[in-house]
């Protein structure tokens, strides 16, 4: 499979995003080096690979070949208002100052943007270093209005330097070498909604390089001899088509994933008391296979 | 009947709680389960999923309340002779922010001046927490309403707690700002006794405008001269709100699930409610797995050795899970109050869709003990 250079991760919360990206980076990290960078406020993902504490906007090694970044949108507009203040008192008062929230309000994608800015350039480096970028992207929902924020960019400012800006983004997320959007979802009814709908605006997005991992999925167990079977075992027969519930919606959603038009990685759902990064490096050596 | 939970005192139910975890669900199962006791009550959701938006009977457009039927759904008897009743409506925060525009807005002119300003356009599509100050305004509407003696108010998903309960502040520290005021100086006036942060600010506006074309400057103040005269209105209701979800009618309910990332959202949750002064009443834990049978059940069960093989390695799997739900539990307990009350609503298998569904929660609300 051809893989582009940065891979942004995002699906509905629930869904396994954070360890997914996780997985996807340790398996990447096992060809070329990579880093993950991670948006989401919580973390997740570099808490499940890494214990050491990080700053934020600095690379810090994972393991010999898989590095970690946090990275914030406010720190991305930070470092912007500090390009056009020089000046570091007044530029940093004034990002402690309510006007500067006004600012921010008035304009509320001027954050999102600068931060997709950030990861076309994380984007072309790796390129120059040969190296694979994993996005822990924020819950589908907001990440829809983040990928879409160069659009309305274009929108308001006709012309000068946002909207040159903004064309270059556009470019980028449109680029099948640059970009790609990998969208986790689990065999549940809202989880497939939500994949599918997401993955609709990305390609009116333009976006070409989709990939939907499935996650938690299971194998029918039990035969129709079997419940029969069961009848009188009746709490063993409810778990019984628990399980085989599972397993169908595991059909049902790989069916619906594919018939949209979009190829399907499957992670097997982990029967276990406990998920650490043990467990993430098995879901990378799935990873890996179906790679 | 068995009665985890007990809302004879209350007027206000308000459900918070992080992404994805049903609280729109259990908002509605709430409120049901309130009608079932005989109130009468409103529920107000935030953004339903397409199904329960039909079990409600709702659709897009239903931002006034709707009746709810309740035949077949709740006990004809329990339902006779006290004033049991449910509507349930779908919040919208653009059209519940213009209607307050309409309605405080000073003159027609500067109405339009506002819905029409570019400022205002973002503030109310995009700033998060408008949606959160939205749902309280129609709160407040709802209270004052006659009708319902019970409100049930589910929120938008939040990453934290505070960002509700905290949106009517945030609102108005921005309508108030020496910012605000400071940008509707024309350029004109004197600009003395401004600090030189201020200054800045303005020079960064500029420069900003400058550099991007948008022409800010002049919306910002277009919006501050059309907002004046509006902002005692805002306050005042700001602060009724605020101490409403404050007075004893109230109770906070946190909803989540038993995975462990939610989890340890919903502690956080729990602790800055508490920090800030608010008590937490219950924590709802949604999607619990049912009780596991007992594996000594299968030794003596009289089917073929392959079917017993399947059920063994499906039971130790589902004990598996029950584990990691167990664990997440135990880990909510830690350090929260002994007296909050925590209940399970059981995983149904499916997503809800029906009344019947609702129902079906709202009478299986289970106390967890330890």
């Amino acid at each position: 499979m051809n893989l582009p250079r940065l891979i942004f991760v995002t699906g509905k919360g629930g869904t396994g995003k954070s360890t997914v990206a996780a997985a996807m980076a340790v398996a990447l990290s096992r060809r070329r080096p990579t880093t993950i960078a991670d948006l989401d406020r919580r973390r997740s993902s570099l808490r499940l690979l890494s214990s050491a504490d990080f700053d934020s906007q600095k690379p810090f090694t994972i393991d010999k070949n898989l590095e970690g970044l946090a990275l914030s949108p406010h720190s991305e507009l930070e470092a912007f208002i500090q390009r056009i203040v020089p000046l570091k008192s007044i530029s940093r008062r004034m990002l402690e100052s309510r006007t500067f929230g006004y600012v921010t309000a008035a304009l509320p994608g001027l954050e999102a943007f600068l931060m997709l800015d950030r990861l076309r350039i994380l984007s072309g480096d790796g390129a120059l270093k040969d190296r694979f970028i994993v996005v822990d992207g924020p819950a589908s929902g907001s990440a829809l209005e983040f990928l879409s924020v160069a659009q309305g960019v274009k929108g308001i400012a006709p012309t000068g330097t946002l909207n040159r800006l903004a064309h270059s983004v556009q470019s980028f997320l449109t680029d099948a070498a640059r970009f790609g959007v990998v969208i986790t979802v689990t065999p549940e009814e809202m989880a497939l909604r939500e994949a599918l709908e997401t993955f609709a605006t990305l390609k009116s997005l333009g976006v070409q390089w989709v990939v939907a991992v499935l996650n938690s999925t299971s194998k029918v167990l039990f035969n129709a001899a079997d419940l029969a079977a069961l009848t009188p075992l009746k709490s063993h027969a409810q778990l019984a088509l628990r399980r085989n519930a599972m397993a169908e919606y595991t059909i049902s959603a790989r069916d619906q994933l594919k018939a949209a038009g979009l190829l399907v990685l499957e992670l097997p759902a982990l029967f276990l008391a406990q998920i650490g990064k043990a467990e993430a490096n098995h879901l990378a050596d799935e990873l890996d296979r179906a790679l | 009947m068995k009665a985890p939970l007990d809302l004879k005192n209350h007027r206000l139910v308000i459900c918070l709680g992080p992404g994805g975890v049903g609280k729109t669900t259990i908002s509605a199962a709430l409120a049901l389960y309130g009608a079932r006791a005989g109130r009468s009550v409103d529920v107000m959701t935030v953004d339903p999923a397409p199904r329960l938006l039909d079990a409600l009977g709702l659709d897009a457009a239903s931002a006034e309340p709707q009746p709810v039927p309740l035949e077949g759904i709740i006990d004809d008897n329990a339902r006779s002779g006290s004033h049991a009743r449910l509507r349930a409506l779908k919040l919208d925060p653009k059209a519940t922010f213009d209607s307050i525009v309409t309605r405080y807005a000073p003159s027609n002119a500067a109405r339009d001046s506002i819905l029409k300003n570019r400022i205002y356009r973002n503030l109310s599509a995009a700033l998060s927490g408008v949606g959160d100050y939205m749902a309280m305004e129609k709160l407040l509407e709802l209270y004052s309403a006659p009708g319902a003696d019970l409100i049930v108010l589910d929120t938008p998903p939040a990453s934290e707690a505070i960002d509700f309960l905290d949106a009517p502040r945030r609102l108005l520290d921005l309508l108030n700002s020496r910012a605000i005021t400071l940008l509707g100086l024309s350029s004109g006036r004197l600009l003395r006794g401004l600090k030189v942060v201020d200054l800045a600010a303005r020079a960064v506006l500029s420069a900003f405008d400058k550099f991007t074309g948008l022409n800010l400057l002049t919306d910002v103040q277009g919006f501050v001269e059309s907002f004046e005269g509006m902002y005692s209105g805002f306050a005042e209701r700001a602060r009724r709100a605020g101490a409403l979800l404050r007075s004893s009618e109230s109770i906070i309910v946190i909803v989540t699930t038993a995975e462990a990332a939610r989890i340890a959202q919903a502690r956080e949750f729990a602790i800055a409610l508490e920090a800030a002064g608010l008590r937490v009443d219950t924590i709802v834990v949604n999607r619990m797995m049912p009780q596991i049978p007992d594996s000594a059940e299968l030794r003596d069960a009289k089917v073929s050795v392959a079917l017993k093989r399947k059920l063994t390695r499906n039971l130790k799997d589902f004990q598996a899970l029950k584990e990691r739900e167990t664990r997440a539990l135990k880990e909510l307990r830690t350090g929260l109050s002994p007296k909050l009350r925590m209940l399970a609503a059981p995983d149904l298998g499916r997503e809800p869709r029906s009344l019947a569904d609702l129902a079906e929660l709202a009478n299986n609300l289970e106390i967890i003990r330890d």
